[in-house]
């Protein structure tokens, strides 16, 4: 079947078995492979990606359902050659080993980020109606669903931390300008 | 100076870009084909008759390829004396077993059309179990190994306690996040190139080349990095691309070959599970008279590995501990399950655990604190050990956030010894040399004879015992037990103490290329392969050091046989320490070279020329790098070098179980808290802090991550990760979602990781210490942990837990109830 | 993933959905988030030959929080679930389950009516429509129809839907002011699949707990009612004793799964636990509330 996918801003047309899942159509068709696939069930977490902002499993879906979306991959994170600030932190934390669900931790941690914006409450948020408050515990919960084997859990814990740190530290400012 | 420095992996900026290209990763040529395994149903018995037609008629596939067609051996065992099939030619061993090789333009039409095949079989009784093994005697070599001395049975007769008893300990799937891969592309005149996700590319180009019987020179194999490995890429990346060769070679076309997840758990080995009995005599101190260990372990279908790995878990059984009259026997017992196969630490943490147990086991009959009887049991340590090391000077803590970019500044741990100058000429050999070999001190020499030369374990166990405030929360945990009647608490302090080398002697040896260019860029390659561990990183220290230039003037390449021929695999923890060594070798040359060369022009001393500062100093001179280089190929003098290396000083005859095997000793402690339900067994880590001995780090921030992986991985071995097969063989556990491997949330929620500020002893790489297996092996104080929890849960007088491990929640609650019950 | 062959449609209506469906006879499949489906079909456990995808149409995705009763579209998504303020006052048993499922990428695309279609017994939805008494809308080619939770779910992933059938909407009765709930959940992991979970909800009457309703997942090969450990309740002062008996009452009553992942009798006794557990919990939140 012919499609259209939006990936990073780039709308191309592809000629798609219906089968395909999307991650299969980043990886195979559109040469994308920044998204790893770890166990293509849905439970790893490497070929995380953003749809329409929000974090799922390119395993998990079809890239027929995606006609009308905004798909991010880890290459639509930011140009090569100058990373984002939570790729930086996971550069100066030494946030992986093999680096193999790095890009999906990445991708991850974006999405859940936003979600922590948005007042998302996790299992073990204290209290389901105030503002979420990022601590270790929070962040090891909300990445929960992306598994390294290396196990650089400290290290991503703590660039996830500092990145909302900066977020943080920024976002008054900019309220008050 | 570039070693001993926290710097990023070599590929880091790849890696969080998603630039970092692996096996499945690498763009194919158009026409390239798929492969796909048809597996083995059944356990055990022979195929009569495979029915194929339905699988070449089915769409997309280009060949069906069985054992009969094979250009070259059917073998792709890692073991010179065992055969081990590609495609099975009639013997069926365990169900998983590849029957034939389906090749397709797809990966999906490779996959759908294996599963079409009609095979009929004469299906036989398996053996799967350890029980049954014995029962049937089925084992490999003729019978048990027996290592030991002195007469334990009389000692144990002698000894006012007995203690004794036994762990099941479970195996571990690798469960590396990237797949085992393998592509190949054939070449003119035959030849062929394979990329391989393979911890020991020597080992895929020697069996690829039996596989199209073609000689090895007409093979050339390329790993750039692995998505991990843990051992489970050693060997068993070798029928991946042997298929891939062999469909290469008859289609004419690019073959590649991925395993799905589920078949990677279903056809790949794991970690060897273990039964260890043990009997132990000990006097009223719970010191240790006499121990007799027997270890069955399970080894699966084929050979493999397992000898060594058995091998292994006998030279720790004593982990830190004097034994002074000891037996240890080794069942090393064939089944008809997946080949059991390398798993970080070798049969290490299996045979570590179960002195471990006896040490918790003694304590707990005898009501002594655990901590005093491991120490009562330890080996002598000897005053040279600190006399010939440095003497330490504390270790530097991992600070939070534990940020590269602050320890690169030198605000934390990045400083090595100040008296040892690493750009000096030769500075790593003023060292001063060994006495002559040591006489027997009491109670330092191991079951199989090795002196241990630098106990430093009693050492690192009292600064962690200080650190982790271990003895006030022991007294806490205990409080908090008597008054809570739900959940438990337990801590644990237990050691590690690794032995370093490849334990088949004339594997410890390794190869370097180094070329130096006219503009004073260098490109290094070794035998070693890089697969997260950090090793391209530590080896590009160790050349940009020796040419006294940054680190990234060093160009990292991609481990291929045509550079570095002829080496072992990337394991047993030498990377560093052997192809460290083989690159400074390498660059040694190099730049003995130029310092003859510049110090002929200044008519100075070449013993003079320092390379420091991206410059090369000649008296009260100094030139750019690159123009000595430059220079230096203008007046004709070679700018390339190959180093080797060999580790000195071991000899090992694993027959008699006698000699040095190991070069020396890695370190480590580590406590651990835990908690349980004791109601549901549901259980968590609260706590863990962990010393370990690096020597001089290479790179602290790398070693941190190792150890702190190491651990973790530890624990998911022995608290969460169990595999499970049906009564028919067939392997239950084959997916993520019944597979449980350590999530973020597993981690323990305070979790203080400092090295250890010594050296090594033995002239390393820097002085530093392997650290690539000894860290798992910290995993084992969370299972004692929870032990000392269960423990909690009984009265005077209650039976010792005995938690087998994976402690799962439902072995934990079954421990509880044991102990309540009594 | 490895997907048997399919046709893939994306209908825009549920007259063309359900005309689909009807057409294929039973070989159709529908698909909203998909998270339960594709690992399914990859593990050939399902093989439709025509996807009918429901993203196109329009009034699936609805939170309704009315007087009477509660109304979610079937393509409500657990982050919807857990976003809803509304729904965390009128129903907050819901929520507080739909906390334990999967992963957040899941919890992201995974809907409401998927979970129910698909009737895993270790699935949190489908047992708190069991427990609710929650009214499923259907709609067939023939017209829709309205079928309670307990009589949708007819085993192990196992439903009384017809082929040509698509669930468009759960409605849940109007809690009366002051219902106590009641939630826990044992997994290996959080996220992952229940091996045993307990919900539970009653009123007060007076000083005695009315109305109880019990419900197990995970631990059996259904959702369902527990009546020994609701009659154990019903009638009694909220304490200890009360809830202790209705524990082993409910421990006693199920026929308890065996599988990989546990053995029967460790089931039966998380049950027990995991009840007494979380009925003690619903008292303690109404005290905390009350302070």
């Amino acid at each position: 079947m012919e499609i259209t996918l939006t990936v990073n801003g780039r709308a191309q047309a592809l000629e798609l078995d219906p089968r395909t899942t999307l991650l299969d159509a980043l990886r195979d068709h559109l040469q994308l492979t920044g998204t790893k696939k770890g166990c293509d069930h849905g439970q790893c977490g490497a070929c995380t990606i953003l749809l329409n902002g929000r974090r799922i499993n390119a395993c998990l879906t079809l890239a027929a359902m995606h006609e009308a979306d905004e798909i991010a991959t880890i290459e639509g994170l930011a140009p090569p050659d100058d990373p984002g600030a939570l790729q930086a932190a996971f550069l100066h934390h030494d946030g992986f080993q093999c680096g193999y669900c790095t890009p999906g931790q990445i991708v991850s941690a974006t999405g859940m980020l936003e979600e922590a914006r948005a007042g998302w409450p996790s299992h073990v948020s204290p209290n389901l109606e105030a503002e979420v408050a990022l601590d270790r515990s929070e962040v090891a919960e909300r990445m929960s669903g992306n598994l390294c084997r290396c196990a650089a859990y400290t290290g991503i814990v703590e660039a996830i931390l500092e990145t909302a740190e900066q977020e943080r530290d920024v976002e008054p400012r900019e309220a008050a300008e | 100076m570039t070693v001993a420095k926290p710097l990023p992996h070599d590929a880091a900026m790849r890696h969080v870009t998603g630039e970092a290209r692996y096996v499945d990763d690498i763009p194919v040529p158009a026409g390239t084909l798929h492969l796909a395994f048809g597996l083995s149903q059944i356990a055990s018995g022979r195929w009569t008759e495979m029915d194929l037609d339905a699988v070449r008629a089915a769409p997309g596939v280009v060949a069906v390829i069985t054992a009969a067609d094979l250009p070259g051996h059917n073998d792709v065992s890692p073991a010179p004396t065992f055969h081990e099939e590609l495609l099975s030619s009639h013997e069926i061993h365990y169900a998983g077993q590849p029957l034939f090789l389906v090749v397709a333009d797809s990966h999906l039409a490779a996959r759908k059309a294996a599963r079409l095949a009609q095979v009929t079989a004469e299906e036989t009784e398996p053996v799967l179990t350890i029980e049954q093994a014995l029962a049937r005697d089925w084992r490999f070599e003729e019978g048990p190994r027996v290592y030991g001395r002195g007469d334990p049975e009389a000692a144990i007769a002698g000894a006012a306690h007995l203690v004794d008893g036994s762990i099941e300990i479970g195996g571990q799937e690798h469960f590396y996040l990237e797949g085992q891969a393998a592509l190949a592309l054939p070449q003119e005149g035959g030849d062929m190139v394979v990329h391989s996700s393979s911890q020991h590319p020597t080992e895929i180009q020697h069996k690829v080349a039996e596989a199209l019987a073609v000689p090895m020179n007409a093979v050339r194999v390329e790993v750039r990095r692995m998505g991990g490995g843990f051992g489970g890429k050693e060997s068993q990346g070798n029928a991946l691309a042997c298929a891939c060769a062999v469909a290469a070679r008859l289609t004419g076309r690019p073959c590649k070959m991925r395993y799905d997840r589920d078949d990677d758990f279903v056809i790949t080995g794991k970690r060897h599970d273990f039964r260890i009995d043990y009997r132990a005599g000990v006097d009223d101190e719970g010191r240790i008279l006499g121990l007799i260990f027997e270890q069955f372990c399970r080894c699966g279908w084929s050979q493999d590995l397992s000898l060594p790995v058995a091998d292994r878990a006998m030279l720790h059984a004593d982990n830190a501990y004097w034994l002074p009259a000891v037996r240890i026997v080794s069942h090393r017992l064939r089944t008809n399950t997946q080949s059991a196969t390398a798993f970080r630490g070798f049969g290490g943490p299996q045979g570590m655990l179960g002195i471990e147990r006896v040490m918790d086991h003694v304590a707990h009959a005898l009501g002594r604190d655990p901590l005093e009887v491991r120490r009562t049991n330890f080996y002598a340590a000897r005053a040279e050990a600190a006399q010939g090391g440095q003497p330490p000077v504390g270790p530097f803590r991992a600070a939070s956030p534990r940020s590269i970019s602050a320890k690169m500044r030198g605000e934390e741990g990045a400083a090595a010894d100040p008296s040892l100058d690493l750009t000096s000429r030769g500075a790593a050999q003023a060292v001063a040399p060994q006495p002559a070999p040591r006489s027997e001190v009491p109670g330092s020499t191991t079951p199989y004879g090795q002196v241990v030369e630098d106990f430093i374990l009693p050492d690192m166990v009292a600064r962690l015992v200080e650190s982790s405030d271990y003895r006030a929360r022991r007294a806490a945990i205990a409080e908090w037990n008597a008054a809570e009647p739900i959940c438990k608490r337990g801590i644990a302090l237990t050691p590690v103490k690794f032995g370093i080398s490849f334990t088949l002697t004339h594997l410890n040896q390794a190869g370097a290329l180094v070329h130096v260019y006219t503009d004073g860029s260098i490109h290094m390659n070794h035998g070693g392969t890089e697969m997260g561990q950090g090793l391209f990183q530590k080896v590009a220290q160790v050349a940009a050091d020796r040419f006294g230039v940054e680190v990234e003037r060093v160009k990292i390449t991609a481990t291929d046989t045509g550079k570095v021929p002829n080496t072992s695999a990337t394991a047993a923890s030498s990377g560093s320490d052997l192809n460290g060594m083989a690159v400074k070798a390498a660059c040694d040359e190099i730049r003995d070279r130029l310092a003859t060369f510049v110090a002929e022009r200044q008519q100075a001393d070449p013993a003079t020329v320092r390379f420091e500062g991206g410059r090369v100093h000649v008296g009260a001179q100094s030139y750019p790098f690159e123009d000595v280089a430059r220079d230096a190929w203008m007046a004709r003098i070679s700018l390339s070098a190959t180093g080797f290396y060999r580790t000195p000083k071991v000899e090992w005859d694993r027959i008699r179980g006698q000699g040095r095997p190991f070069y020396y000793f890695a370190y480590g402690v580590a406590v651990t808290e835990a908690a349980i339900d004791t109601l549901t067994g549901e259980n968590r880590l609260l706590r863990a802090d962990i010393l370990h001995d690096c020597g001089t780090s290479l790179n602290p921030a790398l070693d941190l991550g190792q150890i702190e992986g190491g651990y973790i991985q530890g624990t998911g071995w022995l608290t969460m990760e169990e595999l499970v097969w049906d009564t028919r063989g067939r392997l239950r556990t084959h997916a993520p979602s019944t597979y449980k491997i350590p999530a973020c949330s597993d981690a323990p929620p305070v979790f203080n990781v400092a090295l250890w500020d010594g050296r090594n002893r033995e002239e390393t790489i820097y002085r530093s210490k392997a650290v690539g297996e000894p860290p798992l092996m910290l995993g084992i104080s969370a299972l004692m942990a929870l032990s000392d929890a269960v423990a909690a849960c009984g009265g005077p007088g209650a039976p010792y837990p005995a938690l087998d491990a994976p402690a799962t929640p439902e072995r934990v609650l079954a421990a509880v109830e044991r102990v309540r019950s009594a | 993933m490895k997907l048997p062959a399919f046709d893939y449609a994306c209908p825009e209506t549920l007259d063309e959905a359900t005309a689909l469906l009807a057409e294929a006879g039973g070989d159709a499949k529908v698909i909203a988030g998909g998270q339960s489906l594709l690992p399914f079909m990859a593990f050939r456990l399902a093989a439709p030959s025509l996807l009918v995808d429901l993203r196109k149409i329009a009034g699936l995705d609805g939170i309704e929080v009315a007087d009477g009763e509660i109304r979610l579209g079937a393509m409500v998504r657990w982050r919807d679930i857990l976003d809803s303020a509304a729904l965390a006052r009128a129903l907050p048993l819901l929520p507080a389950a739909i906390g334990h499922v999967a992963h957040y990428q899941i919890r992201n695309r995974g809907t409401l009516g998927g979970s129910l279609a698909h009737a895993d017994p270790a699935s949190e939805f489908p047992c708190i429509a069991v427990l609710c008494g929650a009214s499923v809308d259907v709609v067939g080619a023939g017209g829709h129809r309205t079928i309670p939770a307990d009589e949708l779910i007819a085993g192990p992933m196992e439903t009384t839907l017809e082929d040509d059938e698509i669930i468009v909407a759960v409605r849940f009765p109007r809690w009366p002011e002051g219902r106590r709930w009641a939630f826990d959940e044992f997994a290996l992991r959080h996220g992952d699949l229940a091996i045993a979970a307990v919900a539970a909800a009653y009123d007060m009457d007076g000083p005695h707990i009315a109305h109880a309703r019990v419900a197990v997942m995970g631990a059996t090969d259904t959702p369902q009612r527990v009546p020994p450990a609701e009659d154990a309740l019903n009638g009694r002062a909220p304490d200890d004793d009360t809830f202790g008996a209705a524990a082993a009452a409910a421990s006693a009553a199920i026929e308890p799964t065996e599988d990989l992942h546990a053995g029967a009798a460790y089931r039966r006794a998380l049950v027990g636990t995991l009840l007494r557990r979380a009925l003690a919990e619903s008292c303690a939140r109404e005290r905390e509330a009350a302070e």
